[in-house]
Formats: C-alpha cells, structure tokens, sequence
C-alpha cells in the first residue's frame, strides 16, 4: 500500500493526475484493501488469509444468540438467512467486501467427527474504544464484565467467553 | 475518505506535512479505514467491527502453529512457553490473529465455566480464491480431508481434527446457507 501511495504522489507530483484522481484513487484503494485485493495477496507460502470469513456458532438454541450478539455488538441478522434454525449476523464491512459474520445455529442431529482442538473464546475489535463508553454498554446490558482495560470479557447466554478489544491494547505484536 | 486525503494532500502542498509523512498518514488512513470506521458514530451500543483474534487450545501448541503457518503461510510471533500469536498480516496490517495456546484439554473444564455452546468451525477468507487450485494446493501440502464445502468454499481438518473452512469473498452472509 505504501509503495502504491506513493507512486500516485509521484503521478500527482507530476501532473499525471489531478486533485479529485488523487483523493478518489485513495479512497478506492482503502476500500479494496479492506477487500482483499490482489495487492494483499502473493502469499510467500500456503494460501493468503485475509480475514474471518465467518464463524460457526453451535449452541442449544440460536435465537438467544442472534439476540445477544445483535444487542451487545450491534451485529445485523442478514434479512432472508434466518430460517428457524439459523441465522447469519453480520458485521464489519459489506458482504463481499471484507465482511464477516456468524452463523449462529441450534444444535442439530449430525455428529462432527470429533476434534482435540477448541476456539475457547473469539474476540471481537470495537472501533473507536472508549474505556468508559464500552464497560458501561456492557454493563448496561447487565453482563458481568472481566478483563483488563483494552481486552474485557463477557459470558454470553450460552456461557461462551466472548472477548472485547481495542486494535490497540490487543493485538499479536503487543503480547 | 475523500475528505481526509484532500485535508492532507492540502497540508501537504502547503508545506505544513512532508512528502514522507503524507505517504505514511494515507498509507496507515487507508489500511486502517475499516477498523476504525465501522464504529465512528455514537450510539449507546457497541458495534463489532472486525474480528481480534481466535483462541485456540489444543494439546500441543507449537504442533497446531506449524500447521497453520504451513497451510496459510502465516508468521509466529510473541511465542510463550505455552502460547504463540499468528497474525493475518504484517505489523501495522490487519490486527487480528489466531492465537495458539497450549492447554490440556482435560484442564479446560477448572479455570473456565462449562459453556454449552461450541464454535465447530472457523472459515478463513482467502485472496484470490480458486477452489480446485486451493484444494489441489492444499493436497499437495500434505492436509487432510480436503472436501468442498459447496460451490465457494473447501473444508478440511487441521492438525488435531478441527474442522477449517476456506473461502473467498463470494462466500458471504448473502450466499451462505
């Protein structure tokens, strides 16, 4: 991204785009980084992971989750995916742009061969964190909130531990 | 977006910013934008705008870092005698990750309360997804139980049975089920 930026200030420097082709190219760019553009992509090895495409959640009744997750993280029940057993909920940027979701469903009849492995918990990045702002949306809600500042925890109505994170005091570079 | 970048470009002109810092400024802007947009209006709710990070335990940390780092080409970082961080991306990227940890599965029961619910898979979304390149990729890494996972995705399981999905953009809360 850096060397793109600034190949276009050089072509701006020099004449070969305006204002309005600077600013909207930027613009752009942001927005298909956050897609996942090739210009992520060239993975030295395996394949290129850009993100969470969505997260399979199991539990004994899926409308309590939707719920939960809809009122706590402001996550969108995708209209036309909520069939009684499961519903997809939406978060981040668009579908098809980035976006993840989770499909939230109730437990059914099928047998999963079984792991040796667990996801314990996911942790969710609040934008703009505000210390003060999101304990006190979580506690509003009436969740008992754990954790440090930067990195809280909540238990869901499923007991499942639910974290939530600044990009900037979580992240794998500030362990 | 516009706005911000005409502001700095204009900084920039005006010789308040260098050439230097309005190439970092958009650069971090632009990288950023999601992470920090999502959320940017006040309103007394929280909005989950990405992904941080995914816990994993398993039996044997560095045995699932491996596998992950060889199927999905990703980096380990801040390793612990019991836990390491695989971050999606370069420092200053995407901060999210996957973090492995090292605890007995038998010990999961005491330090956290039972919870009846389960994550029973994590779909991955992969740049440039082609689904008969990524399976045939991924065969040939050795991985096993690669299977498609309808006309967007592939599944397989990871080095202790869990099941990963893969996909692209296509695959999206759209599309999906």
């Amino acid at each position: 991204m850096e060397r793109f930026i600034a190949g276009l200030v050089k072509d701006f420097e020099s004449g070969k785009v305006d204002r309005r082709e600077f600013c909207q190219t930027v613009a752009l760019a942001a927005v298909v980084y956050g897609a996942g553009d090739a210009a992520n992509a060239a993975p030295e090895r395996g394949l290129k992971v850009i993100g969470i495409n969505h997260i399979s959640y199991t539990c004994p009744d899926y409308a309590k989750a939707r719920d939960f997750y809809t009122s706590v993280l402001g996550m969108v029940s995708t209209p036309g995916k909520d069939n009684g057993k499961r519903a997809n909920l939406m978060f981040g940027p668009e579908p098809g742009k980035g976006g993840s979701f989770i499909v939230a469903r109730t437990a059914g009849t099928e047998a999963k061969p079984p792991s040796k492995a667990v996801v314990d918990h996911i942790a969710y990045t609040i934008a703009n964190w505000d210390e003060a702002r999101v304990r006190g949306a979580l506690k509003a809600k009436g969740l008992e909130v754990t954790g440090r500042d930067g990195s809280l925890h909540v238990r869901d109505p499923f007991n499942y531990d639910v974290q939530i994170s600044s990009a900037a005091q979580e992240n794998a570079f500030r362990r | 977006m516009e706005g911000f970048v005409a502001q700095k470009l204009h900084d920039f002109e005006n010789g308040k910013i260098s050439r230097r810092r309005l190439i970092e400024t958009l650069t971090l802007a632009a990288t950023t934008v999601y992470a920090g947009g999502a959320g940017a209006a006040e309103s007394p709710g929280l909005t989950a705008a990405l992904v941080n990070h995914i816990s994993y335990t398993c039996a044997d940390y560095k045995k699932a870092a491996d596998w992950y780092s060889k199927v999905f080409g990703l980096d380990q970082v801040g390793a612990t005698d019991h836990d390491v961080a695989l971050p999606f991306g370069k420092k200053g990227e995407q901060p999210y990750n996957v973090a492995a940890k090292d605890v007995p599965l038998t010990h999961l029961g005491a330090p956290r309360p039972k919870s009846s619910a389960l994550i029973d898979h994590v779909a991955y979304t992969i740049a440039d997804f082609d689904r008969d390149k990524a399976s045939a990729d991924l065969k040939a890494m050795g991985v096993e139980n690669v299977r498609n996972g309808g006309p967007y995705s592939l599944h397989m399981t990871d080095a202790f049975g869990y099941d990963v999905q893969i996909s692209g953009l296509a695959n999206n809360a759209l599309t999906d089920g």
